[in-house]
């Protein structure tokens, strides 16, 4: 049954809400409601850029633990009300947009650190948490998260487990979802259940990677064990060019075959020429790549030997650490208007994986559609995370604002198009819809091209676990 | 709403950016996203493109403490403290200002402290006119040590007796303009304010500042706003520096572990960080919280605890976190705003003043 809503009916979910939550963790002010309807995802800024209300939530809730959480989903449940998470807002496809109004539910007071662990090497905390926060908390015992995404400073924890996100340092330490032990999570009907309390076990299914990723859509992570590592003893970088992009490719693989550096980035040319010259200073033709190796000094040193015997035979010009050393220490600065892209220029990243033999026939294939369909579009790449069987590309296009329509459905049509052509090709030559920025609103659409019948297993999943459909809906698809 | 094309800038340019998120001493302490730089941003932007009104943002413009913590940690220059400030003081020349800073405002206007206080305690007020007389040095206590906390006052005016330092202290005293500037920015009845003051510590060769906020107004602000003052004017803090380097305060250290707190007035904007470390050196054994000197937590003040007081005592609870995280028992502050902040939800942790641990108290 849909509810009609009414001004008595409002007021009273509302004081249901206040009771949950408390008062003043329950807010319908105009400005609370603005502030939870513009995350990071391009259209919402343009929308809001254009003097326009991007949806809105009716009520925005900030509970303080599981408890509270599971009080807010059995009301919402009852009044068939939809709820949309929202951890830091710091995401770019729309994932935490409450595109149907409803209840947000906001995060960022569930950030008790409960327990650094330096036996198992893990920080216990709610995933309210601003990740920077728990990075600070690993410091102080002398260790660290291993996780160093551009969000560092603006996201939660429990947003970087809704959207598989990934830090710079990923290609030794691994991915978000490499760095859960275990996971409190409350349920669309406000059941709390813990996963298992290890993360490699023959426990059936993983029910820790049924819920990260799930933006939302499935339950509310409100609790995780997040690994922390030794500080490494030594920590190097070089600097490399390459005439081309595809021997870097050549010399990544073998060098993967042999050890896992910590940072390995390869610019395309276009990004060479731009940003890493505007930042790093590095203002040479040529395919710029950044591999930085640390841990134990004696096998840094190791390390060290293979890479350069290894760059050598693929032509690497050795550029030395001064470049590499530049690019750590301003790292995030890349990220700071001024620096970013920003409007009124339309943008995106649709940074997308897959096995070598592919990746780079997908760089191509999307480079030649956005540019071929979009001629008004700049494309840029870079692949920033490596594994033993594949590589992320992080492609951008970008389209200076002159070229981007004032009037906002306008604008808005330009940038799906693009984004449907970039992400289709990636999908036609073998790539998988994103890498670690999630699905959302942004990319829902594309997740039955990419799945085709598998798509009914989330589907089912949806329908089990969330009869009503209130949770976060329209997104991932679901 | 009329705004200047520098903050429009910066508006533009931080209402879309999430860098300074984890940095906020009270959106950390509230875990409210609008308690962010960008979110501020983002209600001035859609009020300058006439989405919202002015009125429905000014509760969430008088959030912010204007610590600059989201100043400093910019990379590139973006200042929101700026923007806030030039929203109040649009806000006040609109008639907008909210009701309940309104009559702070007002009490500034009318007996120079938000508080509205006219009446001193009677020891103050004793030990005030002990040092009637006019001396070439002025301490300059402010209004959070004379009408809110005034034993903190007291002790102020002991340590500098102690040191044989010749001094005076005015029974009435021009208020800085500080409160005001929070309040209601650039506005003329604040520079009136500043003028007056500046007007008044030119009678005086050395003028020694207690409270930070009137140190930072009176040494940086004043400047901005074209304001000279005559007088050498240097903190409380470097001032008692000075005297136990030169050995006119006899330090014996007590062997008590204790962290610092710096107030961002004088590690942010006067850059002065080291003075009151070598005076806690002396008295006791230092150790160093997470993020102190430039990157310090601003830990409430008095001000805002008068219309938020909840957020006030979260956000000075979470400051004593970072100290008892690495197993701080002891606090010592240098502004009496924190000490008083950081006092009224000290449970297991002792919170102190420098003329605390010099007077042995």
């Amino acid at each position: 049954m849909q509810i009609q809503m009414n001004e008595f009916l409002f007021s009273m979910i509302l004081t249901e809400l206040e009771d949950a939550v408390g008062v003043e963790n329950c807010s319908t002010r105009q400005i609370d409601k603005v502030t939870h309807s513009v995350d990071y995802y391009w259209l919402s800024r343009m929308w809001a850029d254009r003097g326009c209300h991007m949806p809105e939530a009716d009520i925005v809730v900030c509970p303080e633990d599981a408890t509270q959480v599971s009080k807010v989903l059995k009301i919402a449940n009852y009044y068939k009300l939809p709820v949309t998470t929202w951890g830091a807002g710091g995401g770019t496809q729309g994932g935490a947009i409450p595109v149907c109004g409803g209840i947000i539910l906001d995060t960022k007071r569930m950030n008790k650190i409960y327990e650094v662990n330096t036996d198992a090497m893990y920080i216990e905390c709610g995933t309210g948490a601003i990740y920077k926060h728990i990075e600070w908390a690993a410091n102080e015992v002398g260790k660290a998260t291993m996780h160093y995404p551009s969000s560092l400073c603006c996201s939660t924890v429990g947003g970087f487990l809704a959207h598989r996100g990934i830090g710079v340092v990923s290609t030794k330490y691994g991915k978000i979802d490499d760095m859960v032990l275990q996971m409190e999570v409350v349920l669309p009907n406000g059941d709390i259940i813990n996963t298992c309390s290890a993360p490699k076990h023959a426990a059936g299914p993983d029910l820790n990677q049924i819920f990260i990723g799930s933006e939302g859509t499935l339950g509310i992570i409100t609790k995780a064990q997040i690994r922390i590592f030794d500080q490494p003893e030594d920590r190097r970088f070089r600097g490399f060019l390459f005439q081309d992009m595809s021997g870097a490719f050549k010399a990544a693989r073998e060098l993967l075959q042999k050890f896992k550096p910590s940072v390995m980035r390869l610019y395309d040319e276009a990004e060479t020429a731009s940003l890493i010259k505007k930042i790093v200073g590095v203002e040479r033709k040529g395919a710029f790549m950044n591999v930085a190796y640390e841990g134990v000094k004696e096998m840094v040193d190791v390390e060290e030997k293979i890479l350069l015997e290894t760059f050598a035979k693929y032509g690497a010009e050795d550029l030395g650490s001064e470049y590499g050393e530049k690019w750590w220490k301003e790292k995030l600065t890349f990220f700071y208007p001024g620096h970013m892209m920003d409007i009124p220029q339309c943008f995106g990243t649709m940074d997308t994986i897959a096995p070598y033999g592919k990746i780079e026939e997908i760089y191509w294939a999307m480079k030649e559609a956005i540019e071929t369909n979009f001629p008004q579009a700049k494309f840029i790449a870079h692949f920033s995370h490596w594994y033993e069987w594949g590589a992320m590309v992080y492609d951008r296009f970008i389209v200076d604002g002159k070229d981007v329509p004032q009037d906002p459905v306008e604008a808005l049509r330009l940038h799906q198009a693009i984004w449907t052509c970039g992400v289709r090709a990636a999908l036609a030559h073998g790539g998988v819809v994103n890498d670690h920025h999630g699905v959302g609103i942004k990319l829902g659409r594309l997740m039955k091209e990419q799945y085709g019948p598998a798509m009914q297993v989330f589907e089912n999943l949806k329908k089990t676990l969330d009869p009503n459909g209130i949770m976060n809906p329209f997104k991932l698809g679901l | 709403m009329i705004m200047s094309e520098k903050c429009k800038q910066h508006v533009d340019s931080c209402r879309f950016c999430w860098m300074c998120h984890h940095i906020c001493p009270i959106g950390n302490a509230t875990g409210q996203e609008r308690n962010t730089a960008r979110a501020r941003a983002l209600g001035i932007s859609l009020v300058n493109r006439e989405a919202m009104g002015l009125e429905e943002i000014m509760d969430n413009i008088y959030e912010c403490c204007t610590c600059g913590a989201c100043v400093h940690d910019c990379t590139t220059g973006w200042n929101p403290v700026m923007f806030t400030k030039e929203t109040r003081l649009q806000a006040a020349l609109d008639g907008k200002t909210p009701d309940y800073i309104a009559a702070l405002v007002s009490n500034c206007l009318e007996t120079g402290n938000a508080y509205g206080k006219t009446e001193i305690c009677s020891d103050l007020a004793a030990a005030v006119k002990a040092h009637s007389a006019k001396k070439d040095t002025l301490l300059l206590l402010g209004v959070d040590a004379k009408y809110m906390v005034c034993e903190q006052a007291l002790k102020a005016i002991k340590v500098l007796e102690k040191a044989g330092v010749d001094f005076t202290v005015l029974d009435s005293e021009p208020a800085s303009g500080a409160q005001l500037d929070f309040l209601i920015g650039a506005a003329n009845e604040t520079k009136e304010q500043m003028v007056a003051c500046a007007k008044a510590l030119g009678e005086y060769k050395t003028v020694v500042v207690y409270d930070p906020d009137d140190a930072k107004a009176i040494k940086q602000t004043y400047k901005e706003y074209g304001i000279d003052v005559a007088a050498d004017v240097v903190t409380y803090t470097s001032f008692v520096a000075g005297l136990v380097k030169d050995g006119k305060l006899a330090a014996k250290n007590s062997g008590k572990a204790v962290v610092f707190q710096d107030p961002y007035q004088l590690a942010r904007d006067l850059e002065e960080t080291e003075e009151a470390r070598e005076v806690v050196k002396a008295y006791a054994n230092l150790s160093e919280m997470l993020l102190n000197r430039g990157e310090t937590v601003w830990a409430g003040n008095i001000l805002m605890a008068q219309y938020m007081p909840k957020v006030i005592n979260k956000v000075a609870e979470r400051r004593i976190f970072n100290a008892t995280s690495i197993g701080a028992n002891a606090i010592v502050t240098v502004s009496v705003a924190e000490y008083a902040s950081l006092k009224a939800v000290a449970k297991d942790v002792e919170i102190l003043s420098l003329e605390d641990l010099i007077l042995g108290e």
